[in-house]
């Protein structure tokens, strides 16, 4: 498997944090670029590179950039989205402690393509000693001088899941509950108090210096057509080396578990895997021996990419028990707008450990489907098809085990 | 610009641009709908209103949805029906169906969708529902309880958008959630029971109607409120108990977006029981309880008697009949007529919303009329119709509706909401009251009287 170090290409500096170890390794040359080019061709060189949101959707981010308004009376924000909750996933906490740099020289690049005078980072609560790395870095680079008429103020969250989702982390931002917004009618940016804004990942952001220093080909040449580039994808569970380690979009699921974890801890036998966070459902180990690491591939068996966040689980693992732990995690975090995921998400996790418990009947797991059907694709948000994708995730693939346990 | 919407198979008009469940409310096509109100527009929380529309995948809210030209809408197929059933079944899972004690039973939304959509064999095969707080003193007279609360945020957004106090908020997450004040703070403004009629369930009651009545035993009848010149326009609910009198239970505002719109103030909402309480029944003459004959052989003895020099004293709160005829009467006699303002005057309560500064419900028609508006100048017989002051002459004959405690002459009248009759509020539009309650006993009205007394 090639090297492919685009956004993790400092982390093993020793004192990477720092401005003066950033520099030495070229940090910030790519503001100089700026001098030749408007803000539209950034965005023209964005869209050309094929750029994949990292947040979990993977939408094109030269699309979404152009949505901004070039000339408006509002001022321009961008947010950059580092709640990071969702279980399996902790990459961007990687580039804000071994590489803020990265990001404050995203920042800078892309709030000139959009035309922001502020951007926010918004962190989630429980990454407070992570969010003063950050914030030693933004004050190096602003004493340093770096940040130029750019204003970068870090916003920590409360620790709610829902305010990754960018419409509720702006609502957050404005002082207000995490609640998703309705959906707008056409194509816009996001608001914030009002003001056109765009929202996208901490690794979104991180990816778009190596692209304005290379080009769009260099960083087509990673990855697939469809899904070009490199994700910092990561591996937790029943691997001998967890962590996060970045590799091109493409390789195969197996290849990349055995070649940077070590494989399925203590040579036991691989059950499942989760590809890319809890919400993008579960493979089966063979599944897994097929899949290829990008969007579409993962797609095709019914399962998402996510945030790459793997979670492996092996053969002595309860699905049920897993089920149940992400439920729980489900039923927690509803923001309780919509009635379909408020109470659906109490009663899927009460029917699952009922289950659990040996209490359960095979009317339970057809009701769980039943439940997982009302969920999906009535809310405001993604949040209640998510669950309803893994409810069915699991019960299509795992339904024997299930059965078992009534 | 109208366009051509069909619905189930059926045409209609609409805005381009508007909310397609403002056509589906207008048209009484049915939809189970919670969150969305006309006056606070749409959150899109409660999934209920969802439609089918044609060249869509998904089923869709149709409080987020803007009419096109020739969009097909279907709110009746089975698969839409069973939608609405499945989001029914999920609001209750974690309700605790105390209809039996709830006094929303009989007005309340989530008991009609249940009777229009739901009627299913429940499902719910778990045994322990969310518990929540189910009394919750809110003050200015709501009380709240969480566990009915269906967390449709009607309630906070009008906190927020209407009155803009915003002392209601949702707290907690998921099923969780519930409804409440900041700590430490109280419902605090003088429009706050209209939560109870916004929430579309028994989650916020009335501490006033509370445990008083079942809803379908009352009769309603349209009214306008008396607490101001504003004019808004009520529904008087009231009951009458067998063996006892016809009795008001509670005033609703009426929706009228000439005048109020969808609400009223607390005061007016409230102004039943000083209507109800502390009304004069008999004819007393001093001390003594007389006969409508000798009340009558009295009251033209007294006439004769002060003969040029009578006051006629109207109450800027009567019907606009009733002060015609009352100012046709005075002429007759040759009294001197006024009707005093000043006192109505309460630049306190006014506001910027309802609430205005001129307290009578007809000073208008009185301004209108050119009457004279100040008190009574002649010291020989006042005959005050109704109006509250104390006046000062050597004689005074009060027809009244309340009890007045020092009058020497008092005859009972009818109240506005015993007959009907019209207003004019203080923008001049004339409105309609119709008589309400039927006394079992019931006092003759101002024109009764006037006939009576020989007009
Ligand atoms: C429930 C939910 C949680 C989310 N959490 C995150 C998050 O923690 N971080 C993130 O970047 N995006 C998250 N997203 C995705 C964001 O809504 C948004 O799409 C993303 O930040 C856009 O950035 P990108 O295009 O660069 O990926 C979440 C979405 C949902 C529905
Ligand atoms: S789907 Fe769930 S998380 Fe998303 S807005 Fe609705 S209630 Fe909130
Ligand atoms: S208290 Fe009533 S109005 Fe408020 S959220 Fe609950 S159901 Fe809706
Ligand atoms: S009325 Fe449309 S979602 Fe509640």
């Amino acid at each position: 498997m090639r090297e492919a170090l685009i956004v993790s290409r400092k982390f093993s500096l020793e004192e990477s944090h720092t401005l003066a170890v950033a520099q030495e390794h070229g940090a910030y040359k790519t503001l100089k670029k700026l001098q030749n080019l408007s803000p539209l061709e950034v965005i023209k060189i964005i869209k050309e590179s094929g750029l994949r949101g990292k947040g979990g959707g993977g939408a094109p981010a030269g699309n979404k950039w152009a949505l901004m308004p070039q000339e408006s009376e509002k001022p321009s924000f961008l947010a950059v989205n580092c709640d990071e909750s969702e279980p399996g996933t902790f990459k961007d906490r990687q580039i804000i402690t071994k590489d803020p740099h990265l990001l404050i020289e995203g920042i800078l690049l892309t709030c000139y393509a959009i035309k922001a005078i502020h951007a926010y980072v918004y962190i989630r609560g429980e990454y407070y000693q992570y969010q003063q790395v950050l914030q030693v870095a933004v004050d190096e680079a602003n004493a340093a001088g770096l940040l130029g008429d750019v204003k970068i103020t870090l916003h920590r969250g409360a620790g709610a899941y829902i305010c990754g989702e960018k419409s509720a982390l702006l609502e957050s931002m404005e002082g207000k509950r995490g609640h998703p917004r309705l959906k707008p009618k056409q194509p816009e940016p996001e608001w914030y108090f009002g003001n056109p804004t765009l929202v996208n990942n901490v690794e979104t952001i991180a990816s778009v210096p190596f692209i304005l220093e290379h080009g769009a080909e260099a960083y087509r040449s990673y990855g697939t057509e469809r899904s070009p580039g490199t994700l910092l994808f990561a591996m937790s569970g029943h691997v001998e080396r967890p962590g996060v380690y970045e590799a091109e979009f493409g390789v195969p699921m197996m290849e990349y578990i055995n070649h940077f974890g070590g494989g399925v801890k203590n040579g036991k036998k691989l059950k499942a895997v989760i590809p890319g966070g809890a919400s993008t459902g579960v493979l089966t180990a063979k599944e897994a021996e097929e899949v290829l690491l990008d969007y579409e591939s993962l797609r095709a068996m019914g399962v998402s990419l996510g945030t790459g966040g793997m979670i492996v689980m092996d053969e002595e693992t309860s699905m049920v028990a897993v089920l149940k732990n992400l439920l729980e995690f489900y039923h927690e975090e509803s923001c309780g707008q919509c009635t379909p995921c408020r109470e659906g998400t109490g009663w899927v996790d009460k029917l699952v450990g009922k289950i659990l418990d040996g209490r359960g009947s095979s009317a339970d797991i057809d009701e769980l489907l039943e439940i997982a059907e009302t969920m999906n694709g009535k809310t405001i948000c993604v949040f209640a098809p998510a669950v309803s994708a893994v409810i069915v995730s699991f019960l299509t693939r795992f339904r024997d085990e299930f059965e078992a346990a009534l | 610009m109208m366009v051509q919407v069909i619905v189930d198979g059926k045409n209609y008009e609409a805005e381009e641009g508007s909310l397609l469940i403002d056509l589906l409310i207008k048209e009484q096509i049915k939809v189970p709908y919670f969150c969305y109100h006309e006056a606070l527009g749409a959150d899109g929380n409660c999934r209920m209103c969802m439609v089918e529309i044609a060249g869509q995948k998904r089923p869709q809210i149709a409080c987020d949805t803007l009419v096109k030209p020739d969009m097909e809408v279907s709110s009746k197929s089975e698969k839409i029906e069973k939608v609405h059933t499945d989001i029914l079944e999920l609001e209750l899972i974690n309700h605790p169906v105390d209809c039996p004690t709830c006094d929303q039973a009989g007005e309340c939304s989530l008991q009609d969708f249940y009777m229009d959509y739901g009627l299913h064999e429940s499902k719910v095969r778990i045994e322990e529902k969310v518990k929540h707080d189910k009394h919750v003193d809110l003050g200015a007279n709501v009380m709240l309880d969480q566990e009915r609360c269906v967390l449709c945020a009607r309630c906070t957004r009008f906190t927020d958008k209407i009155t803009h106090t915003h002392e209601l908020g949702i707290i907690g997450r998921g099923d969780e959630a519930k409804v409440s004040t900041m700590p430490g703070r109280k419902l605090h403004n003088p429009y706050a029971m209209n939560l109870v009629d916004i929430c579309p369930v028994g989650a916020l009651t009335s501490k006033d109607f509370r445990f008083k009545q079942r809803v379908w035993f009352l009769e309603t009848a349209n009214s306008v409120c008396h607490g101001c010149a504003k004019g808004c326009n009520i529904y008087i609910d009231h009951h009458k108990i067998k063996y006892e009198d016809d009795m008001i239970y509670r005033f609703r505002p009426r929706r009228n977006d000439a005048v109020n719109g969808f609400f009223i103030c607390d005061a007016g909402r409230l102004s039943y029981k000083l209507l109800q309480n502390n009304r004069q029944t008999m004819i007393r003459h001093k001390d003594e309880i007389i006969s409508e004959e000798k009340s009558i052989a009295l009251y033209q003895s007294l006439l004769k008697q002060y003969k040029n020099s009578i006051t006629v004293v109207i109450d800027a709160n009567l019907y606009n009949e009733e002060i015609e005829a009352l100012v046709d009467y005075a002429q007759r006699i040759g009294a001197e007529v006024c009707a005093p303002l000043e006192c109505y005057d309460d630049t306190e309560f006014a506001d910027t919303m309802l609430k205005s500064a001129k307290r009578a419900a007809n000073y208008e028609k009185v301004v209108k009329m050119g009457l004279d508006r100040t008190m009574p100048k002649t010291s020989g017989l006042i005959i005050n119709f109704n109006h509250t002051e104390t006046f000062y002459a050597e004689m005074q004959i009060d027809f009244s509706t309340h009890q007045r405690p020092n009058a020497s002459f008092i005859l009972p009248i009818a109240a506005y909401s015993e007959q009907s009759g019209s207003l004019t509020n203080e923008d001049g539009l004339v409105q309609m009251c119709e008589k309400a309650v039927h006394k079992n006993s019931p006092s003759p009205t101002l024109r009764e009287w006037l006939q009576k007394v020989g007009l």
